[in-house]
């Protein structure tokens, strides 16, 4: 954590007050998200766990200012969120990355939608590439490169306008296993060194309890906020955390709480 | 995933670029298959013309019903200067023709992109003139627009402009809706978002309507000159059919394909320069 030794202290840099989303449908009103209440402080990594459909993407999306809540309140850095903003960078599921444009030209893209880029701009995409391991990949094209590459550049791209949130929605679900396992290292390696405030999308009760400082799950109809529980382990982390008794314990705790809404949602 | 979609076009259309340009210039590795690509329907194209001189020769079939190969060849090397000055008409007005065609559909395309209006109004009314045998309208044009060159080229410019709007259109509405939910995050002006995403994403699309242009177009003119019977391939054709004068026709119709060959061959070029500029590929 950026701030040192008295986290609680720190002014909440998010705050999402009694957050609804409905959908008007064929069938009638769909309410995706029915009053959630988070609150996210400067540099912490909270991630919105639940299953699919539980309306953790569509409350990322409301943060993101590319949906709005039908009722109540998205305050970010003292400001209310009416739109998309340059303080938020967004990752997808998919790295969405243009295919004609260069690895390097990806990651300058939002650069280029406010002006041109220039020197300065370039040796600061070199350097976020070279910091999740991408130099030597700044001349090429995305299909050249693996899923995880794709996502590595993606991250990149959502850090080059010094963004002071990370939004990310599911960002490593479409990579196999194993390249995930080594993702959620890399990642969380990465935001050690950054400090950004990061809000991370995932159903992978694993995935959550070692990347997050905090672990929000949603679930429940209408979906709700279910348990939001501190993750106690240390930084750095690495997957050995993943056999401790500790571990174990905390992720059987998520666990039971989605249960709990959803009844038994598989062994994990 | 729209991108893979991308690609495969892309990689369809390399296919067809390989087949027209031949196996220098492909990647390595290739190389075989190239040589394959164009030895096979080369060969299969020299059989048929040698067949063709066969039954001429062992039917001893007169010129007037089907000149042979050799006698159309020699006709065209004896008599180059007069194909030439016909060929020269033909092209330039089926240039001119696609030309317009191509920006004009690009331009409609652009229209029912962007405005509600033009998509729920014009669109289905294209779709709905593609069904028409738009060759049926050609002596209409003579009327409005007499029988001079204006009146061929526009009505080429008609024939060939619907398959670019319809392509373009496809091209600009089947764009990835992740890049453009990006672009919104990112804040994007629409003009950035054409410049940076729709357009380079229906480049493949552009293309392929423009293909089916370029050969409408001639098309257009020729029926133009059948009609108007000035000068050009078409007005050669027709004038040495009813003259029984047969080599001559074969020759213009041997000389009309060399121009449509130049032509689509040009439009290739065209797309392999906008390929390396906005390759999916290194």
């Amino acid at each position: 954590m950026a701030d040192g030794a008295l986290p609680m202290l720190t002014h909440p840099l998010l705050r999402i007050e009694a957050v609804e989303k409905t959908f008007h449908g064929r069938q009638g009103p769909v309410h995706a998200v029915a009053g959630a209440t988070v609150t996210v402080r400067k540099g912490e990594f909270v991630s919105l766990l639940g299953p699919s459909g539980c309306g953790k993407s569509t409350l990322l999306m409301m943060i993101a200012g590319l949906e709005r809540p039908t009722g109540g309140a998205i305050v970010l850095d003292g400001t209310a969120v009416t739109g998309p903003r340059s303080d938020v960078g967004i990752i997808f599921q998919d790295a969405t990355l243009l295919p004609w444009k260069t690895v390097l030209d990806n990651v300058l893209f939002p650069v280029r939608i406010r002006r041109r880029p220039n020197a300065a701009d370039r040796d600061h995409a070199r350097g976020l590439l070279a910091m999740v391991g991408l130099s030597g990949f700044e001349g090429h094209k995305p299909a050249q490169l693996s899923g995880g590459m794709r996502q590595r550049v993606a991250i990149c791209r959502a850090m080059v306008n010094d963004a002071t949130v990370l939004l990310m929605d599911e960002p490593f679900s479409a990579l196999d296993a194993i390249t995930r396992d080594d993702m959620n290292v890399q990642l969380a390696a990465l935001m050690d060194q950054t400090a950004k405030t990061v809000i991370f999308v995932t159903h992978s009760i694993r995935e959550a309890a070692f990347l997050s400082d905090r672990v929000v799950v949603m679930g429940g109809r209408p979906s709700s906020i279910l348990l939001d529980d501190t993750m106690p382990f240390a930084r750095p982390r690495s997957l050995d955390l993943d056999e401790t008794a500790e571990f174990g314990q905390v992720v059987r705790r998520l666990r039971l709480a989605i249960e709990a809404a959803h009844g038994r949602v598989g062994k994990h | 995933m729209a991108v893979s979609g991308s690609t495969e076009m892309g990689s369809a259309i390399d296919t067809e670029i390989g087949i027209l340009i031949a196996g220098p210039g492909l990647a390595p590795g290739a190389g075989l298959r190239g040589l394959r690509a164009v030895a096979l329907p080369g060969g299969l194209a020299l059989l048929m013309i040698a067949a063709w001189q066969a039954v001429v020769q062992i039917g001893e079939i007169p010129a007037v019903i089907l000149p042979s190969p050799i006698s159309t060849a020699a006709y065209i090397v004896e008599h180059w200067d007069i194909l030439l000055k016909h060929a020269i008409p033909t092209t330039i007005e089926s240039a001119l023709g696609f030309g317009i065609a191509t920006v004009l559909g690009v331009l409609l395309a652009i229209l029912i992109t962007y405005s509600k209006l033009a998509r729920e109004a014009l669109y289905p009314n294209l779709v709905f003139f593609q069904l028409i045998p738009k060759i049926a309208l050609a002596p209409l044009f003579i009327i409005w627009l007499g029988i001079g060159s204006q009146s061929r080229v526009t009505f080429s410019v008609f024939i060939a402009f619907f398959p670019v709007v319809i392509a373009t259109t496809a091209g600009f509405m089947n764009v990835d809706r992740g890049l453009l939910r990006l672009c919104r995050a990112l804040m994007a002006t629409e003009r950035q978002v054409f410049l940076h995403v729709r357009f380079p994403a229906a480049l493949p699309y552009i293309f392929s309507g423009m293909k089916v242009a370029i050969t409408l177009a001639i098309i257009g003119v020729i029926i133009g000159e059948f009609i108007t019977a000035q000068a050009g391939l078409g007005y050669l054709i027709i004038f040495a059919t009813a003259r029984a004068d047969t080599e001559v026709s074969m020759a213009a119709i041997v000389v009309l394909c060399l121009c449509g060959l130049l032509l689509y061959g040009l439009v290739v070029l065209a797309e392999f320069a906008a390929r390396r500029l906005y390759s999916a590929e290194d």
